[in-house]
């Protein structure tokens, strides 16, 4: 594209075809060897010899002849340089600091010369830099989790899968950490992390109490994580029970202040844990961000029924981490994993089905991990190329823009060219309008940055701070950005514009071969379009989706409904606890249950129905519940009888799904069957059945479900208060009414409440947040489309403007000029509809893959979709169409 | 004195030079020295010793008349200076007298 022109044929060129002239390579070498002031002549006579030999012997001798005669040409009298002399008229240095100040005065000039099209120009760039500097500094914060232990590399966390569902549990067996040191020689240490959540920690000489996560762990994960000890010694701490290390923030909280050794935190109710050290805070990027952290035997005193030992079961709370010897590979150690399986799983049937991995550290943000927070790869990979393609449309509209600009410069480069500027010069000049747009630009999208940066954090769910964004790395990462988008931006019209020759920028300013570069960029708007449309569509149906999910009917009310959590469910508390607050006007149910009837977390649990020769076996969501759980939460008894307070014998309460799967039609027959505990003997009548109600969130189809009365699983209550909408006031007393009565049955803990609705909505943060992240990337790509759509009409209308005053001057009016002008680019438009409408069905088809409970992909949202953006396509275009057509044709006509 | 010394191949090409009729220019000098001596010399061994002969100042040279197959590039025109014709003349001096010196009858043995 940058090639210059082939040089004009002289007027009196023979007729023949003229043979090839010297060879080109010999010609490079000798211009390369011989001293420049002997250049000129000793080629002229070589190449006059050759002339002459092409006649006389035919053009290959003759450029054999060429060849040998510059391979003689190595002598030294020839390549010696002379010495250097002052030249008479010295070639201008072209950066001096001269001339750098009149490029910097003459592109400053120019931008304030054109206000608002410098404004438009260097927003767009502004928005794409910041853009992707915002992805930046988010993909950034995401990979560089735990990079910094001097251990890293060695540290693996024991991983457990499940053959069937092929998915890895980041927990493990309990029994696994002393397994590991007897059986495994290749492993340096082992370190179980057993993590609680909402532990009761109190501080009573300080009479404060609170409700906070716990690390329950070894003083072996002192040397797996590189920690920075305020005081205390990291060789002794947690060695033995009833020892607490915390983080200067926490001993600032428990004690105020952080020289807390030897003072003393009362867990639970009777264990006094002793200070053994202080941590520094660790950083935000961090799978471990444990503030208490309690030696692991002191887990047996406050819960011990908890399994140290066990083969039994496994959660994602007791995680198992190790630290391979030098040199040690993971997969060398497969082997020794199924030894081990055999060895003490001895089941067969779960050895088939289950094998342990090692997961290295580096890899566990991007599955389940304690910080709570897991990154997703696909969404990462996405974002970055969201951020790179988004700057590289904005860096093609800023060219386009400049380009379009430019060409009404080209009388100026003219009569610079004709007044013996040269290319370099001009090269410089266009480079430095560039730079200078980009790095205002630049210090706008750093402004931008800044701003955003909060809300970023928020909707990505980062804990991101201003400082990520002033760090080293996002600081070389925008000069890279600045220089890179200079040479990108600055370079097409720097080069093609000064490369013209000058006779064409004085006599006319048509681009010659226009129609070429016409195509490319309706391509470019055609992209930018097709991916705003795309953005639009998915908004709108992510939207309907949220929505749906906001209306849904659960079957049950989740309004006005208060939960509180229980620590402690001995019988005679809760029924004070009951009694005391059913006494409260305002309050009109109290029930006790495991969980709500739409809950996060479930017990699932096998239940075979021995009906007929075969039990059924149905994996069922268990619901511990008590005899006002119906009336509290408005769930439907559709047969049978509800609980009565005072049952004793186990009874269940079955939902509609539980009666499909047992294959029975009617309700009513359910009445009086047996269930049995998985294969066991323990077996309960049905009593009840429920109209169904949604016990999962609306992602899962709904799980057959059996409630029973199991008053040592109660973990929460459900307060129903009397009136729906209640005034801030009345809340407000009623829920000091609840705290005070709560605080007289356990005192000494930590009163914590939800609303229900709300708890229900935060199933849905997920899809709210990507909702919230495509309307804001929807909002990008359109502007940043409409952007180039401007550059496009820009350049239309200014490469047409004789066009149109010839039109006008014949009798064309406004309104046919501007349809004229607009139509060119509803073509782009509808093309990019086509090309949107399939692309955004299967992406919103995919993401509706993930709900159980969805909308129709209407095609009329597609039709809005395309709808809108064609009018805002409309409105851009106008606004130069409208001008290019309002132009007196007297001004457009003359303009030669 | 100041001593002059041509190595023989220079002497030729400085003949040369003085005897063209026409402007001297490489190619023209060139296709000359293959003529009169018979010899096939190599264009760069021609460039080089015009170069070193301008250098010892026995030549001077201006440059003008760039032609089309030359692809627009200038001649060399090379003449000779007044130190070139003293150099020129006294060899061919020397050469005289040692000429005169051979006694005679001498030449019929050689010859």
């Amino acid at each position: 594209m940058f090639k210059r022109r082939p040089a004009s044929l002289p007027r009196d060129a023979p007729p023949t075809p003229r043979p090839p002239g010297p060879p080109r390579l010999a010609d490079r070498l000798l211009n390369w060897l011989v001293a420049p002031h002997l250049r000129e002549d000793l080629l002229g006579d070589l190449h006059e010899v050759y002339r002459k030999q092409v006649e006389e012997v035919g053009p290959d001798q003759a450029r054999r002849f060429y060849w040998w005669q510059t391979i003689t040409y190595l002598r030294p009298l020839i390549i010696k340089r002379k010495a250097a002399q002052p030249n008479e008229y010295p070639p201008p240095f072209l950066l001096s600091p001269a001339m750098i100040r009149n490029y910097v005065k003459i592109a400053w000039r120019n931008l304030v010369h054109a206000k608002s099209f410098s404004l438009i120009n260097g927003f767009g760039l502004a928005l794409g830099l910041a853009s992707a500097l915002l992805i930046f500094v988010v993909v950034h914060h995401e990979t560089s989790y735990d990079q910094y232990h001097k251990n890293g590399d060695r540290m693996y966390r024991v991983e457990t899968v499940n053959v069937r569902n092929s998915e890895a549990h980041a927990g493990t067996y309990t029994e696994m950490t002393a397994v590991l040191r007897n059986e495994v020689p290749e492993i340096e240490r082992v370190v179980p992390i057993y993590r609680a959540s909402g532990q009761s920690l109190a501080v009573p000489q300080e009479s404060k109490s609170f409700k906070e996560p716990i690390a329950f762990t070894e003083n072996g994960l002192f040397a797996l994580l590189d920690y920075e000890w305020s005081s205390g010694d990291a060789r002794t701490a947690l060695l033995r029970p009833n020892q607490v290390v915390l983080t200067e923030s926490y001993a600032q909280k428990f004690f105020g202040t952080t020289d807390a050794v030897g003072k003393t935190v009362l867990l639970g109710d009777d264990i006094n844990l002793s200070v053994a050290g202080v941590l520094k805070d660790h950083p935000a990027n961090t799978n471990f961000p444990f503030d208490v952290l309690v030696s692991l035997p002191t887990l047996k005193r406050i819960s011990p029924d908890y399994d140290t030992h066990g083969w039994g079961g496994f959660g994602d709370n007791y995680q198992v981490y190790t630290l391979l010897r030098q040199g040690i590979r993971p997969e060398q150690l497969t082997k020794r994993f199924h030894g081990i399986q055999v060895k003490y799983q001895k089941d067969p049937e779960t050895i088939k089905n289950q094998h342990f991995v090692l997961n290295s550290l580096a890899q566990l943000h991007y599955g389940y991990n304690f910080s709570g927070r897991q990154a997703n790869v696909n969404l990462l990979n996405i974002l970055s190329l969201i951020g790179a393609f988004v700057l590289l449309i904005a860096c093609i509209n800023f060219m386009n823009l400049t380009t379009a600009k430019a060409l009404r410069r080209a009388k100026e480069i003219g009569i610079r060219k004709a007044v013996g500027s040269n290319r370099l010069a001009l090269i410089y000049q266009f480079m430095t309008e560039a730079g200078l747009l980009i790095s205002i630009a630049t210090l706008l999208a750093l402004l931008l940055a800044w701003v955003m940066l909060p809300s970023a954090a928020n909707l990505m769910g980062l804990p991101l701070k201003t400082s990520d964004l002033f760090s080293w790395q996002a600081g070389a990462f925008v000069v890279l950005l600045v220089v890179l988008t200079t040479l990108l931006a600055g370079t097409y019209p720097a080069f093609r514009l000064s490369g013209m020759p000058p006779i064409w920028a004085l006599k006319s300013n048509k681009l010659p071969q226009a129609g070429g570069s016409i195509t490319f960029r309706q391509g470019l708007v055609v992209v930018q379009f097709t991916v705003s449309m795309i953005l639009i569509s998915s908004t709108l149906f992510i939207n309907r989706q949220l929505s749906l999910f906001k209306n849904a009917n659960l079957g049950f009310n989740q309004n006005a409904i208060i939960t509180v959590g229980l620590p402690n469910n001995d019988p005679g508390k809760l029924q004070t606890l009951r009694s005391q607050l059913v006494a409260s006007p305002q309050i009109k149910d109290v029930s006790f249950s495991f969980n709500s009837p739409s809950a996060e977390s479930n017990w699932m649990q096998g239940i075979q129905y021995r009906n007929g020769t075969d039990p059924i076996e149905i994996r069922t969501q268990m619901k511990m519940v008590d005899a006002h759980f119906l009336e509290t939460y408005g769930i439907q008894l559709i047969a049978g009888d509800a609980f009565r307070e005072g049952d004793t014998l186990p009874k269940f309460i079955a939902n509609e799904v539980f009666l499909k799967r047992l294959g029975i039609d009617r309700p009513e027959k359910a009445i009086g069957q047996m269930v049995y505990f998985g294969d066991s003997q323990e077996s309960a009548p049905i009593i009840g059945v429920v109209k169904t109600f949604h016990v999962n969130s609306l992602h899962q189809g709904i799980d057959p479900t059996l409630m029973q009365v199991v008053p040592k699983h109660f973990h929460q209550a459900g307060i129903k208060l009397a009136t729906e909408n209640l005034s801030a006031e009345t809340l407000n007393a009623t829920l000091s009414t609840i705290e005070t009565v709560w605080k007289a049955t356990f005192p000494n803990k930590v009163f914590s409440y939800e609303f229900l609705d709300e708890t229900l909505a935060q199933a849905y943060q997920n899809e709210t947040r990507t909702a919230q992240l495509i309307e804001t990337a929807t909002l990008v790509a359109i502007l940043i489309a409409c952007l180039g759509l401007f550059g496009l009409a820009t350049f239309a209308a200014e490469s047409r403007t004789k066009e149109i005053g010839v039109r006008k001057v014949l009798g064309a009016s406004v309104a046919s000029i501007v349809a004229l002008l607009s139509k060119d680019f509803l073509k782009p438009v509808l093309v990019a509809m086509l090309l949107a409408a399939p692309i955004a069905w299967y992406g919103v088809s995919e993401w509706l893959k993930n709900f159980e409970y969805k909308i129709n992909i209407d095609w009329w949202v597609f039709a809005v979709a395309g709808a809108f953006a064609i009018m805002v396509a409309l409105l851009t275009v106008s606004f130069q169409s409208i001008r290019a057509a309002l132009m007196n044709p007297v001004k457009s006509l003359r303009t030669e | 004195m100041k001593r002059t010394f041509l190595g023989e191949f220079e002497e030729v090409v400085l003949l040369v030079v003085a005897a063209c009729t026409d402007d001297a220019y490489g190619v023209i000098i060139w296709e000359q020295l293959q003529e009169q001596t018979g010899r096939s010399i190599t264009i760069s061994a021609v460039h080089a010793t015009l170069y070193r002969l301008e250098e010892k100042g026995y030549l001077s040279s201006q440059m003008g008349g760039a032609t089309a197959e030359r692809g627009g590039r200038r001649k060399r025109f090379f003449t000779v200076t007044a130190l070139g014709s003293r150099a020129l003349l006294e060899i061919q001096e020397m050469r005289q007298r040692l000429w005169q010196a051979i006694p005679q009858g001498k030449l019929q043995l050689i010859g």
